[in-house]
């Protein structure tokens, strides 16, 4: 890029160096106007404290109020807990799903592939629908393990908090692990199939082969799906709200849950949620910031 | 391409425009076809002949999405989304009644509330002031499969006016029996913690609004009547709505004790018709402890932003409010039970109803629906029973009731500070 | 020396083929228990029936009686569609922008406009609600897209995308004379398809599945969407779950022909954007 630039005499670089701006700041002006003012205006809803529209400026008052919230604590926790189990599980289940249909010898590639994405179709609501039905304690899971003797009585999927939140975890693998294959799929393509033949005839085993060749070649998909699942994650909300509307107790509730919660089903408390939101907008950019410097440093 | 972005946008907006509205039509939010909606047109019908001039334009919203609704245009200030007319649950009543003062039109002396069953009115009410019509009847009931008890040697006479000790009693007689769960709940035991609450004519809160959960002797002793159902093994615990109706249309649960609007769903299992009976529910063995009480139901409210409200409250007031035919009819096609007093008189309420074995079953719960304790409902009810909810979980998971309800005591106050 | 090999190869084509049927199955089961369920009604669904029914025909009439689900088919078809359409126009235009016309200004710009990307939706609804209803927008599909149209995940993809564009080609045409915006219609989009295609998918689908924004913004029953349209089944004292599960199934076809039309080149585009 650079060579172009300083090929090009330094007037004209300007000039189109403006009119570049022109190209940008459509997309530039709907994001400030869409995002960054409701943001601002949250911002300042989170220095409030109150009821419904009977709000007062109190510094930070709801910021200091978290640490003390038992809910807020269980809804953290529980994020992270989808966070750290769900994210790693469902991009290696893609990653090694992708390795296995990147081989073009494979009979019923396409079949498999189209299988693996149709989850993706349904929609959120649906989607929680059909899972909440498959693990109800006389739902299908339950009947079919009882039939086989494997246990004697129902196993209480979605009254037990932590049954609840594996559930809820399995949901989302379903839902997205046919997603991010894709992304790597595509991405696999991209590297030439004979780095796979030496390999092999070096004598290295399908698991070495994934390890060394696929994993670093991905680098960069697997950064990009990483940040996306992450932020997806910490503010999952539609499964949770369908699904178990957050309980037994706060077992599955997450922040977003919790910021939809005291807006618009409990006493409105906008200020609250206001500078709960913000707590999850620092934690994304501090995550996706160490995910970046990580994904970077080892390239 | 420009002129085609153009184009874009311009048919967008072509699109998107809505038609004027005509100026006497009153436009009503309510949300279930066979009931709510069914209702609201019938009232419709009923008004023309009054006043012909005003049409009823009912839409279809969510209980839920009314709620969402109401939360964004009242607190943006931009309420000209706003209908003339919401059903609001009771539950909610008091939220938004008290955390959006002046946002819905009091109807004192524009509606003859001598008509209406107290413990609806009291819902609705705030600084002394009442702002809603009330609808549906939340009055609680047991519904039992009268076969059941009569397998472990039981009548609907033993369930009546008993106490939860009783109750467990027979529900192991009749697991014992029938090999069947007793009763069914939804997990987490929610609908019992007001239910029960309430029949001993006791609130989450006291007499000035503040929360009353640690020292109050009716939430004490619901707890460990539910810790002890929870431990009996009689009652099935359903994971979601679709499980607990399936529980009893299946018959893996021989009784459910819910607002009286569960009949609806009861009545689907068209297998099972002649073999249910209707009775109270039972109490608390606490001094005050009653065998009613109440769960769910709906009002309808009058936003003040309206610009026909006289007309609305008219129109509600002339219908809901005023017609004994009127709650016949929409009884009969909807099985909208009234909280109009006077509607129990009329004949529809005094027919035998076939699926539960010719139990005039209407005028039974409408005789009830007179005893319900007077309780003061708070703003924050939905906070309150989430705590104690949270409470019985502990419980469940080997914590004193003491302890939990004394957690519970200052999560709400946390919640309230 | 040979032979041996294929029989040490052979057991793992097998496990493979295992591995990749069950999650085939487990992926493609919930699926079909949704239109099995679209089949049967409300009792056969409580009671766990797995195999088809003959109740189609009667949810479908209980669909069609109050007559909004085909309003509601064609509004949620209408916002999806235009949404798509400007949403990759403009997120485009920007993200070849950025690439094309980079300097430092502009990378910081970029890195601040991730920043909206990470805040909850919830938390910005009211007050985009209360602008959007000042500036007349309710009820109006302009209302329903503004929030949308740019996004930074689809910038994002389009800049990593235009990074493999050959900047010579761009040199060569400014050469020809051609204006700068005649180059990124002419050139640029044909040759970026694929990413296009891969954006349509991702862009439709948030935009068929949204649900909180158009609740509160498209109020009136004619603007009704599909995702609204089916929460209204699960509102009622008695649920009917086979009308449910069939509008949850209608709702899922659009998705799939946009799928399957565009699968070939999702593949492509992808790959395009994160290189």
């Amino acid at each position: 890029m650079t060579t172009h630039a300083a090929r090009k005499p330094a007037g004209l670089e300007r000039k189109t160096a403006r009119k570049g701006w022109l190209f940008i700041m459509p997309a530039v002006i709907l994001i400030v106007m869409m995002s960054f003012y409701p943001m601002v205006e949250a911002f300042l809803l989170s220095l409030q404290t109150g009821t419904g529209n009977n709000l007062t400026y109190k510094g930070f008052a709801n910021y200091e109020r978290l640490p003390k919230d038992n809910t807020y604590a269980a809804a953290l926790g529980n994020t992270f807990f989808y966070l750290i189990v769900q994210v790693p599980i469902m991009l290696l289940a893609a990653l090694v799903l992708a390795a296995m249909l990147n081989d073009r010898r494979l009979m019923f590639r396409g079949f498999y592939r189209t299988m693996i994405f149709l989850p993706v179709a349904t929609s959120l609501v649906s989607c929680s629908m059909i899972f909440l039905q498959l693990f109800t304690s006389n739902g299908l899971i339950n009947s079919l393990l009882l039939n086989w003797g494997w246990i004697t009585e129902p196993i209480p999927f979605l009254t037990n908090a932590v049954y609840a939140r594996i559930v809820i975890v399995v949901t989302m693998l379903w839902r997205w692990t046919g997603y991010n294959m894709v992304f790597y799929l595509a991405g696999l393509q991209n590297i030439d199939s004979q780095v796979y033949e030496a390999a092999r005839i070096d004598g290295a085993s399908a698991a070495q082969q994934f390890r060394k060749i696929t994993v670093p070649l991905l680098r960069p998909i697997i950064l990009f799906t990483t940040v996306l699942s992450t932020n997806g994650t910490l503010q999952l909300f539609d499964e949770v709200r369908i699904m178990t509307e957050g309980g037994p107790g706060t077992g599955t509730a997450t922040l977003s849950f919790y910021i939809y919660r005291i807006t618009f089903e409990r006493v409105p408390r906008f200020g609250y949620a206001a500078a709960m939101s913000f707590t999850i907008f620092v934690m994304v950019a501090v995550l996706a910031f160490i995910q970046m410097k990580v994904g970077e440093s080892k390239q | 391409m420009k002129k085609l972005f153009a184009l874009l946008l311009t048919l967008a907006l072509l699109l998107g425009a809505v038609g004027a509205l005509a100026e006497t039509t009153i436009t009503v939010w309510c949300w279930d076809p066979t009931f709510n909606i069914y209702a609201m047109n019938e009232a419709a019908k009923v008004y023309k002949e009054i006043n012909p001039d005003v049409t009823i334009k009912v839409e279809e919203v969510l209980s839920a999405d009314c709620e969402t609704r109401q939360t964004a245009a009242l607190s943006s200030g931009q309420t000209d989304s706003l209908p003339d007319i919401v059903l609001m649950q009771d539950n909610s009543g008091r939220r938004f009644l008290d955390t959006y003062p002046g946002a819905y039109f009091p109807m004192d002396g524009l509606v003859d509330y001598d008509n209406f069953a107290s413990y609806k009115i009291d819902k609705f009410t705030s600084d002394g002031k009442r702002y809603a019509v009330p609808f549906d009847n939340g009055v609680a009931a047991t519904f039992v499969r009268t076969d059941y008890l009569e397998q472990a040697g039981f009548t609907l006479a033993d369930l009546t006016d008993i106490t939860w000790d009783r109750f467990i009693e027979i529900g192991l007689k009749v697991k014992e029996a029938t090999g069947q769960f007793m009763l069914v709940t939804q997990a987490g035991y929610a609908d019992f913690v007001s239910m029960m609450t309430q029949s001993a004519d006791f609130w989450f809160f006291d007499e000035e609004g503040k929360p009353n959960i640690n020292n109050n002797p009716a939430v004490k002793a619901m707890v460990e009547t539910i810790v002890k159902l929870h431990n009996s093994g009689i009652v099935k615990e359903a994971v979601d709505w679709t499980e607990y109706i399936a529980s009893f249309n299946n018959g893996t649960a021989g009784s459910t004790i819910q607002g009286c609007w569960i009949i609806g769903s009861i009545v689907l299992a068209e297998d099972q018709a002649g073999k249910w009976g209707v009775t109270n529910i039972p109490r608390l063995d606490i001094e005050g402890g009653v065998n009613y009480s109440s769960q769910g139901g709906s009002s309808w409210v009058v936003p003040a932003s309206s610009k026909n409200k006289e007309i609305a409250v008219d129109f509600l007031s002339k219908t809901f409010g005023a017609s004994v035919d009127f709650y016949q009819t929409i009884l009969q096609s909807s099985g909208a039970i009234a909280t109009y007093l006077p509607a129990a008189g009329g004949p529809a309420y005094a027919e035998p109803h076939p699926f539960f074995g010719g139990q005039k079953v209407f005028e039974d719960l409408m005789s009830y629906s007179d005893k319900v304790p007077l309780v003061k409902y708070g703003v924050y009810n939905y906070e309150a029973r989430d705590e104690i909810v949270n409470a019985i979980e502990a419980v469940f998971n080997g914590a004193t009731v003491e302890a939990a309800l004394n957690d519970a005591q200052s999560a709400i106050e946390f919640i309230m500070e | 020396m040979k032979k041996k090999r294929r029989l040490v190869i052979r057991p793992l084509r097998i496990l493979k083929h295992l591995i990749l049927i069950l999650v085939s199955f487990v992926s493609a089961f919930p699926f079909y228990w949704m239109v099995s369920a679209a089949t049967n009604n409300t009792a056969d669904i409580i009671l766990g029936h797995i195999a088809p029914g003959n109740y189609l025909l009667q949810n479908w009439r209980t669909l069609t009686e109050s007559g909004r689900i085909g309003p509601a088919f064609y509004n949620s078809v209408r916002n999806a569609v235009l949404l798509t359409i400007s949403s990759l126009f403009i997120s485009s235009m920007a993200g070849y922008g950025f690439v094309i016309f980079r300097d430092k200004w502009k990378n910081r710009v970029m890195g601040i406009l991730m920043l909206s990307m990470m805040i909850p939706p919830a938390a910005t609804l009211i007050p985009l609600f209360r602008m959007f209803s000042q500036m007349g927008l309710m009820n109006t599909v302009l209302g329903f897209m503004l929030p949308s149209v740019a996004t930074v995940f689809l910038i994002f993809m389009f800049r990593q995308a235009a990074q493999t564009f050959p900047q010579e080609i761009v040199q060569a045409a400014r050469i020809d004379g051609l204006g700068e915006f005649r180059i990124f219609l002419k050139m640029f989009i044909p040759v970026m398809r694929p990413t296009y295609a891969a954006a349509a998918i991702v862009t439709f689908m948030n935009a068929w599945n949204s649900y909180l924004w158009p609740l509160v913004i498209l109020q009136s029953p004619e603007q009704l969407t599909l995702p609204i349209y089916a929460g209204s089944f699960r509102g009622g004292y008695v649920l009917d779950y086979g009308a449910i599960m069939l509008v949850v199934t209608i709702s899922t076809i659009p998705m799939l022909i946009i799928f399957f039309t565009l699968q070939k080149s999702f593949v492509q585009g992808i790959l395009g954007s994160v290189k």
